[in-house]
């Protein structure tokens, strides 16, 4: 069995995004479009397209340094400790920004990519689209298990074995009830489920 | 025992019979919800599970006033199956030991803290209440022996407790799945469940004399 988590939201106890927004002093542009976004109204990839236009020429490293002091679930994150071998991190996030959190949370991590140069995101290489990583596993004769929030992880529970939508920083979108197994809105519940699938 | 058993309660169904255009869950017995009696019933039970189809949103924003620990569980398929297919997907990754509970099911709570103490699988039943009720057959020891829609000892009301290794998937009542495993142990109790507007007059009334 492979656990494959959302990051966003899920395994943090804030969307990063607003957190660069803030720090960089761009929230008014970011802020909503990520509302909008996570409810489903704007479509997850020209969501991502234009939120890539208006943060790459930040600094990477620091964005990714920004990332590993955003607060994570505490319980999920020992989770996700003791079984760093079936947990998996699949966010549409850049592998760049999400470097550092990826050495923290020392598991495997899907990311979308881009090409980098003097520490500024020129181009947008790839869009990580969650499903093919569950198809991935599941090639594998893994039975997957997929746990996410938002509307761009609808497709990757549609794919899974057993999604869990969670509303552990806001509610999950509306659009997941119609497919999710599971709705959760407690860590504690959320980590007595995992341990009880596995 | 009522930290390692899991308890799933039932509330996928349209409650079409009750006639008061609601989800029985959100049925109100003398001003609270037929969901928030037994959340207070099961305040004590760590891993307690719902199973939610028709207006889910609803059901899940009710338990939420109260109580944030809960898995939700979706029966998608509420309208063509019946409550054995609830409690199968609120039971397949639950404790080893799994109640079952309908939602419109109200037990007395005395019973209710007697049930959740108890060991092992069994059967809950009651008093003959109901013309068209389904029925349970028992030895002189109160054991289960049958089910029955024609006549019996008692009224089949649930609860039922399954061990997980006995879980198979059932599209049809809940007592279906349990008959293989016959007989079964069986514990008396005061139970009632609201399928109908009498019922629900009369569980109404019965409720007002309860200490939860």
């Amino acid at each position: 069995m492979k656990i494959l988590f959302d990051l966003d939201g899920t395994i943090t106890a804030q969307e990063t995004l607003p957190v660069i927004a803030q720090h960089f002093r761009v929230e008014d542009k970011i802020t909503e479009l990520t509302q909008q976004t996570v409810q489903g109204n704007v479509p997850f990839i020209e969501s991502f397209i234009r939120r890539v236009n208006i943060l790459g020429n930040l600094p990477v490293s620091e964005i990714s340094n920004l990332l590993v002091k955003v607060p994570l679930y505490p319980k999920l994150y020992a989770f996700i400790q003791q079984h760093k071998d079936d947990c998996i991190v699949v966010t549409g996030n850049l592998s760049c920004w999400c470097k550092g959190l990826e050495e923290k949370l020392q598991c495997k991590t899907y990311c979308s990519e881009a090409e980098v140069v003097d520490d500024r995101v020129v181009k947008l290489k790839t869009i990580l689209r969650k499903e093919q990583i569950v198809d991935l596993y599941k090639a594998q004769g893994e039975q997957v298990v997929f746990v996410g929030d938002g509307n761009n992880d609808l497709e990757a529970m549609r794919h899974a074995d057993i999604s869990i939508a969670t509303g552990l920083t806001h509610n999950p979108a509306r659009s997941l009830y119609a497919i999710c197994d599971y709705i959760i809105f407690n860590e504690q519940a959320l980590c007595r489920q995992l341990n009880q699938l596995l | 025992m009522s930290s390692i058993k899991s308890v799933v309660i039932s509330c996928a169904g349209i409650g079409s019979r009750l006639g008061l255009g609601l989800t029985k869950a959100l049925v109100k017995i003398n001003g609270c919800s037929l969901i928030s009696l037994q959340l207070e019933m099961f305040k004590d039970v760590e891993d307690l599970r719902i199973v939610v189809g028709f207006q889910a949103n609803d059901i899940i924003e009710e338990v939420m006033k109260y109580r944030q620990d809960v898995t939700f569980i979706f029966n998608h398929r509420y309208f063509e199956t019946k409550t054995g297919a609830s409690f199968y997907l609120g039971a397949r990754h639950a404790n080893e030991y799994i109640l079952e509970w309908d939602g419109d099911l109200l037990v007395h709570p005395d019973d209710v803290r007697t049930i959740l103490e108890q060991e092992g699988e069994f059967i809950c039943y009651a008093d003959k209440s109901s013309e068209e009720a389904v029925f349970v057959k028992t030895d002189e020891h109160g054991n289960v022996l049958e089910f029955s829609r024609e006549c019996g000892d008692y009224e089949w009301t649930g609860p039922a407790c399954l061990c997980k290794d006995h879980l198979v998937y059932c599209s049809n009542n809940v007592y279906n799945m349990f008959e293989p495993f016959l007989p079964m142990r069986g514990i008396k109790v005061r139970a009632y469940d609201i399928d109908t507007y009498q019922d629900y007059m009369r569980v109404s009334e019965i409720v007002k004399n309860w200490k939860l």
